[in-house]
């Protein structure tokens, strides 16, 4: 009896392989599914047969009958599967057409690099500290320890107001007013438009955006800064960069420091964008120049700090791939939405 | 500057390649930009005499001639330089010569060719041509004893240049000496000093009248020396081969070693011919006002008093440290020198070259400083090298008249506070060698302290931080430590200026507002294109660029509607736009000088036409007003209100002004024709004038909890007919104050006019919801409280029931 019945289930089996795999359409389907497990089916029919196994048999039986009804339950679904059959829906939409898109506005490639770049340091501790656009001689070139015929001080290069203020070269201001109001320890990152009497093309314009960052304390040192500049390197950029620290010559700061990052284009083998040196110039920075401390009335002696300044825009155009500063405020949206 | 490494081997001895060394300069602060090899010759190139020229049968330019390339071979060769004449020594590049591509472009092979019908058999060479300097005015001219068939390469020597970007607070690199001080102090090794000996003069002339210095205040110290009997001719070759392998051109051997001598110890020198100076003396003074130059470079300079000369018994030779003047120079038949050597205030020589748009090699140096303490040196060392190429006697002793030399600064230098600087351990005996080997004076070392003497040229030393710089360079920064970054707070982030401004952009860009970045200096016209503003408010920068550039921008708005003009002229439609930014106004009645405003700008189609049966819906008054109470919402601002308003910039009817706990805070509404005259757009355009500092004032404090009721909502409908010019905010004012018990929230959902209302009406429907905190309503309450304000609409607001 037992040995009749898994022929009889081995046989249902093929058959239903048979009839499926045949199967055109989702009727093929339905129609091949009614003769085998319909109220008629071949395999319905079989059921009687399992009160006639005798006792000891009946585990084996009913495991094979499952395996049986269970295999060509699923050869029908992957059927349907294939043929779309089953109950076809009155509700039926076309799901590829579009969705009703919720529009999310963008944020400007310059703002994005600001924010982004505020978000890092704020995560090491910087607080971010404003100033106006318009400011003195005083906090933008005197107490900044630039000497008195420093050339960046020549109207060619900056923009002056017939009253002497000018417009703000750089965000050192900032530091200048910060320090004046505050007493140390200061850490504090300032971003901010900044305006250079160049003229335009595809890498200059009359203003640029920066972020600097100042850190006045007991203790801090070179070897903090470089640290600091590591650390802000990976999070913008990514793990695979370094930096490296080279001596240069800015009056605010002593020792003064040029810090070049592992090209991003070109992963440090040299190329185009990196001229082949395999480090892209991104930041002047150092320790704030004595002097400059001694200008807003805090001892250099008892404090010390670093001080840096990056371009936002060139941060921008490396992470991004821009070529053309002109594109930044040209506002086409098809480039606004990219980013 | 340019530096050779063949040169620099007079003086030091270099260990490593070019390219080590490179590398180690740059990372001290002197950056190599470019490695230039010279000298390296293509293979094929030899020397070969012209033996005839004729001119081409079919050109103007190109001549014909017949040259002895050595070994028996005369070949011809068509060429076009100017002096390819017979006799001359040239270079030529034989068939099969390969040039290499310095871009790393394709070779060029010499091959036989035929130009304009005449064969030529290879190409006679220009010195760019070979790479040897830029010059290119003609074919490169050998010396004549040189044989020909010779392969250049063994004649010419190779040397590597580098270009170096020298900071303006290191003038002591503007010299090959200097250069090797530092290599000497980063690599090891002793400078070995060049010969700067000097006979005693002859003769017993009576020299004291010679030099006057009349202003030293601007001359601290000037020298003179004489030579009598010079030969001025052509210099030696490896004299013109120094020069040239640092872009100096050789004009004779006088002038070459007073060059020669700027690149060798950084102390520009100039020669003059004793002839032309009158009464033979030499007079520093300041200029009169309005004295005439005209210099070596054939052009006249106006002066004035604060300039430095150089003048003879009765008018001005040299601008002092800039340029000589035309018959100051050494001429072929000059025979008589004096050479001169000073040094000249730094501020004046830099007034004086700008004022003139006139700099030099000399100017240069002098406006950064020269090392006074070289001053005899150089002239000693030049006039050891004229004696020696162009012959002649010293006739003079060293003429000197000079100022005392300001004391040498010294510093206290803390070695504590030096590490502590760099955050590095270096040991103080390593501090000292750094100190010693950069040539400053090291004395009274303590445990704790040394004392430093800084030699003139090091001007740029002054405190301890400047020696933590030597220390940092030369000991190297990459030896400084990774130490983790601590967090650690200094200020309160509440105090943090930029987040507040940040998250109000973040709301903005969450309403579907894409944002824009617009310039600050606009020009005049598109500024006052804000009728809300008038010249008078107009921030001007005294030193515009151009006058496009030349206003601070009043409003954020011309900048906006250029974007918006520039965006639908390519097709860009449907746009949605707003900018935060800096606006400026003189008028300080009207506005603070520097504010930050809002500017949202929408036209287009809100959303696009689907393929169903939704229509395509463009931006209106709506839409602007939506996304401000949207953020205002998102922001918790409660106490706001908009109302009707008049306004330049917007139509009449189509405008509101936005107020924050009764203040106006700006306008909204429909731009008029006189706004977007000219901008093409294909719909209207809506847009907004905010002010920033209320809107990001609103989110002080932090939000508390209202709880949330348990009881359901119930809601009744009210609907009237009321006058065509009741406004919403009146009826929603008025149930408002009627203080319906439970009544929650009144909202608008149905208004229209027209049949069947009679003219000059309109309906209006309300939702009232009633919601208590306590229990359930009861159908019964609801009702009496729904009756009491519909009789209180109609007698207090004199409307209709419908």
């Amino acid at each position: 009896m037992l040995n009749e019945l898994l022929e009889k289930l081995s046989a249902i089996t093929a058959e239903a392989e048979a009839m499926l795999k045949a199967a055109a359409t989702a009727a093929d389907v339905e129609n091949a599914k009614n003769k085998l497990t319909g109220r008629n089916g071949s395999l319905t029919a079989l059921a009687p047969m399992m009160g006639k196994i005798a006792k000891e048999d009946k585990p084996t039986a009913g495991k094979a009958f499952n395996e049986a009804k269970n295999t060509v339950q699923s050869m029908i679904e992957e059927a349907r599967g294939r043929l779309g059959g089953g109950k076809v829906s009155t509700e039926a939409i076309d799901v590829t057409l579009p969705g009703r898109k919720w529009s999310i506005g963008r944020k400007h490639p310059v703002n994005q690099t600001i924010d982004e770049c505020c978000a890092i340091f704020r995560r090491m501790g910087f607080t971010v500290a404003a100033g106006p656009e318009i400011d003195t001689v005083r906090n933008c070139f005197d107490a900044l320890n630039a000497p008195a015929d420093h050339p960046s001080r020549d109207p060619k290069d900056t923009f002056y107001f017939d009253d002497g203020r000018l417009l703000r070269t750089q965000t050192s201001t900032v530091q200048i007013r910060t320090m004046l109001a505050n007493k140390p320890p200061i850490r504090i990152v300032s971003p901010g438009r900044c305006f250079r009497r160049d003229t335009p093309d595809a890498t200059h314009g009359v203003h640029f955006h920066q972020i600097e960052g100042l850190y006045v304390d007991k203790d801090v040192s070179l070897a903090d800064l470089k640290s600091t500049l590591e650390a802000f390197a990976v999070e913008f950029f990514g793990d695979s960069v370094a930096i490296r620290m080279r001596p240069h010559f800015f009056p605010f700061t002593e020792p003064s420091v040029e810090c070049d990052f592992s090209c991003v284009m070109c992963g440090g083998k040299g190329c185009r964008v990196c001229k082949n040196s395999g480090w892209l110039e991104i930041l002047g920075c150092g320790m704030v120049n004595p002097n400059v401390l001694r200008n807003v009335g805090i001892n250099p002696d008892k404090w010390q700090g670093f001080a840096f300044g990056m371009g936002i825009e060139r941060l921008t155009m490396l992470k991004h791939r821009i070529g053309d500063l002109r594109l930044f405020s040209d506002n086409d949206l098809r480039f606004l939405k990219q980013f | 500057m340019k530096v050779s490494l063949n040169w620099l081997k007079n003086y030091i001895e270099l260990k490593s390649t070019p390219e080590e060394l490179a590398d180690t300069l740059t990372m001290a602060g002197l950056e190599v930009e470019e490695i230039t090899r010279r000298g390296e010759i293509p293979a094929g190139v030899v020397v070969a005499k012209i033996l005839s020229r004729e001119k081409h049968p079919n050109s103007d330019h190109l001549s014909i001639c017949r040259v002895d390339a050595g070994n028996g071979n005369i070949c011809q060769i068509v060429c076009g330089a100017p002096n390819c004449d017979a006799g001359n020594v040239v270079p030529l590049a034989t068939l099969g010569t390969v040039f290499k591509d310095p871009e790393g472009g394709k070779d060029f092979v010499i091959g036989k060719c035929k130009l304009r019908g005449v064969e030529s058999f290879g190409m006679m060479c220009s010195e760019r041509e070979l790479g040897i300097s830029d010059s290119h005015g003609g074919l490169m001219i050998l010396p004549e004893d040189y044989v020909p068939g010779t392969p250049l390469n063994e004649l010419i020597e190779k040397d590597t240049v580098y270009t170096v970007e020298i900071t303006p607070n290191r003038p002591d690199w503007l010299s090959h000496w200097g250069v090797a001080r530092d290599i000497a102090a980063l690599c090891g090794g002793r400078r070995s000093f060049p010969n700067t000996s000097v006979p005693s003069p002859e003769g017993f002339e009576d020299w004291s009248g010679l030099v006057t210095v009349e202003a030293q205040d601007l001359c601290p110290e000037y020298t003179a020396r004489v030579i009598r009997g010079v030969t001025v001719k052509e210099s030696p070759k490896w004299l013109k081969e120094r020069l040239e392998s640092v872009g100096i051109r050789s004009i004779n051997n006088i002038v070459d070693i007073t060059n020669f001598v700027m690149m060798e110890f950084g102390e520009p020198l100039h020669a003059f011919d004793t002839r032309f100076l009158e009464g033979k003396k030499i007079i520093v003074r300041r200029a009169q006002d309005k004295e005439k130059i005209v210099a070596l470079d054939g052009k006249e300079y106006e002066l004035d008093n604060s300039m430095l000369v150089i003048a003879d018994a009765c008018k001005p030779v040299a601008i002092a440290g800039v340029m000589g003047g035309e018959y100051s120079g050494v001429l072929p038949d000059t025979t008589e020198v004096l050479i001169e050597s000073a040094y000249f205030n730094p501020t004046s020589i830099r007034m004086t070259s700008r004022k003139l748009g006139l700099s030099s090699d000399s100017s240069y140096r002098f406006e950064r400083g020269v090392d006074r303490d070289m001053l005899e040196n150089a002239s000693s060392r030049a006039v050891s090298l004229i004696l020696e190429l162009a012959g002649g006697k010293l006739v003079s002793p060293l003429v000197k008249v000079a100022t005392l030399k300001p004391e040498k600064p010294r510093i206290l230098c803390h070695f504590s506070k030096i590490t502590s600087l760099l955050g590095m351990e270096v040991p103080n005996q390593r501090m000292v060698e750094i100190f010693r080997a950069l040539g400053l004076g090291v004395s009274d070392i303590t445990d704790d302290t040394c004392l430093v003497t800084v030699p003139a040229f090091r001007a740029d030393i002054r405190e301890t931080a400047d020696l933590a710089e030597e220390v940092a360079r030369i000991h190297g920064l990459d030896k400084l430590p990774k130490i983790p970054v601590n967090a650690k707070r200094t200020a309160a982030f509440s105090s943090d200026a930029y987040a507040a401004l940040e998250q109000l952009r973040n709301q903005f860009i969450a309403t579907g507002l894409c944002e824009c970045v617009n310039t600050s200096l606009i020009d005049e016209k598109a500024a006052l294109g804000d009728p809300v503003f008038g010249k008078d408010d107009l921030l001007a920068v005294s030193n515009p660029i151009s006058l496009d550039l030349a206003i601070l921008r009043p409003s954020l708005l011309p900048g906006m509607l250029a974007t918006v003009k520039r965006n639908v002229s390519r097709k860009n439609n449907d746009l949605a736009l707003f900018e935060i930014g800096r606006v400026f106004c003189k008028n300080r009645e009207k506005y603070p000088e520097e504010r930050d405003e809002l500017v949202i700008l929408m036209t287009g189609r809100s959303h696009p036409e689907r393929y169903s049966k939704e229509r395509a819906a463009t931006y209106d008054f709506y839409d602007v007003k939506g996304v401000l109470e949207a953020v205002l919402e998102a922001r918790r601002v409660s106490s706001y209100a908009f109302a009707a308003a008049k306004d330049p910039r917007f139509t009449d009817g189509v405008c509101a002004r936005l107020e924050i706990d009764g203040k106006t805070v700006g306008v909204l509404g429909k731009l008029n024709d006189r706004m977007t005259r000219g901008m093409r757009l294909q719909h209207d355009l809506y847009g907004a004038v905010l002010q920033l500092e209320p809107l990001m004032g609103a989110e002080e404090k932090s939000a508390l909890y209202v709880p949330l009721s348990q009881f359901p909502p119930v809601t009744r409908d009210v609907a009237f007919i009321a006058p065509l010019d009741m406004e919403n905010s009146r009826v929603i004012d008025f149930i408002r104050k009627a203080k319906v018990p439970n009544l929650i929230s009144v909202e608008i959902f149905d208004i229209f006019k027209g049949e069947p209302l009679k003219e000059g009406t309109k309906s209006m429907a309300y939702t009232l919801t009633f919601r208590s905190d306590e229990r359930t309503l009861t159908d019964q309450e609801v009702n009496d409280a729904h009756e009491k304000l519909r009789a209180k609409l109609v007698s207090g607001l004199g409307v209709e029931l419908r």
